[in-house]
């Protein structure tokens, strides 16, 4: 039961992450990406509240459920790195060391102010 | 689907179900993936957990974002190149499979656990992280090169 409810996290995560990239393409072409980056940040300061906020015994699925499965799909890795990467071969090399940097600093930033609220 | 930057409601709704098949299939696989992980590597019980932060670091993670890196890069540059971003392939793969697959989250939740025992130690798992998902992304980038 808890693995497909991790599942159904992870799908609406994912989802709620497209929606992000899809309403960004939307009213600026240019920043799909950008709205990729805010969809991580987001995503690790939720991980940072539930990994504060969800540490008893009894919260275990809770936790399961929010981290690895929301968290999980609402943060994606390959994207935010992959975008990058290709961005880079395009010889945008401003826009592609921006992504690189920037993501990781907000995530680092973002899962403290999380834990922070959490406390 | 027609390739628009505004969708109908309807195409909309579509999109949102494969997106969500796609990531429920991909969050379910690396759920799976890292149980046995946790079954296959202890890291110390909640009573005497491990105080050495390389038994910490989480290789199985480490491992499913390099590689979903080097797909998506593949997929982007090589497959999928000329799909719009609303096209139900890209969606399903990069968007919803891939992104379901990888997580930003769940490397940083792990980094926690490690700041606690090394800062040193985070810093240096959080920089090899990223070093090794850029690599991964040219490998893919190289891949597609030689076969052009």
């Amino acid at each position: 039961m808890t693995l497909f409810l991790v599942s159904t996290a992870g799908a609406l995560g994912c989802v709620v992450r497209y929606l992000f990239e899809y309403f960004a393409r939307r009213s600026h072409p240019t920043s799909r990406q950008w709205a990729t980056v805010a969809a991580n940040a987001l995503g690790t300061g939720i991980a940072g509240f539930a990994a504060y906020r969800l540490t008893g015994m009894s919260d275990a699925h809770v936790r399961e459920i929010v981290l690895t499965g929301f968290c999980g799909g609402l943060t994606t890795f390959s994207s935010a790195l992959a975008v990058p990467v290709i961005l880079q071969r395009e010889h945008h090399w401003a826009h592609a060391a921006a992504l690189v940097t920037t993501t990781p600093l907000l995530c680092s930033g973002m899962f403290v102010l999380g834990m922070s609220i959490a406390h | 689907m027609r390739s628009h930057i505004t969708l109908s409601p309807k195409q909309l709704g579509l999109a949102m179900l494969i997106v969500a098949l796609g990531g429920g299939a991909g969050t379910l696989i690396r759920d799976l993936l890292l149980k046995i992980n946790v079954y296959a590597v202890p890291r110390g019980s909640a009573v005497n957990p491990s105080t050495d932060w390389t038994h910490q670091i989480p290789w199985v993670l480490l491992a499913i974002n390099t590689i979903g890196v080097y797909v998506a890069t593949d997929l982007l540059r090589h497959r999928l190149r000329h799909h719009d971003p609303s096209d139900p392939m890209r969606l399903v793969l990069v968007t919803g499979f891939l992104g379901g697959l990888t997580s930003y989250s769940g490397l940083f939740s792990d980094f926690a656990a490690i700041w606690h025992l090394s800062i040193g130690g985070c810093l240096l798992v959080a920089v090899g992280a990223i070093a090794a998902g850029l690599f991964a992304g040219v490998l893919g980038l190289g891949r597609h090169r030689r076969r052009a």
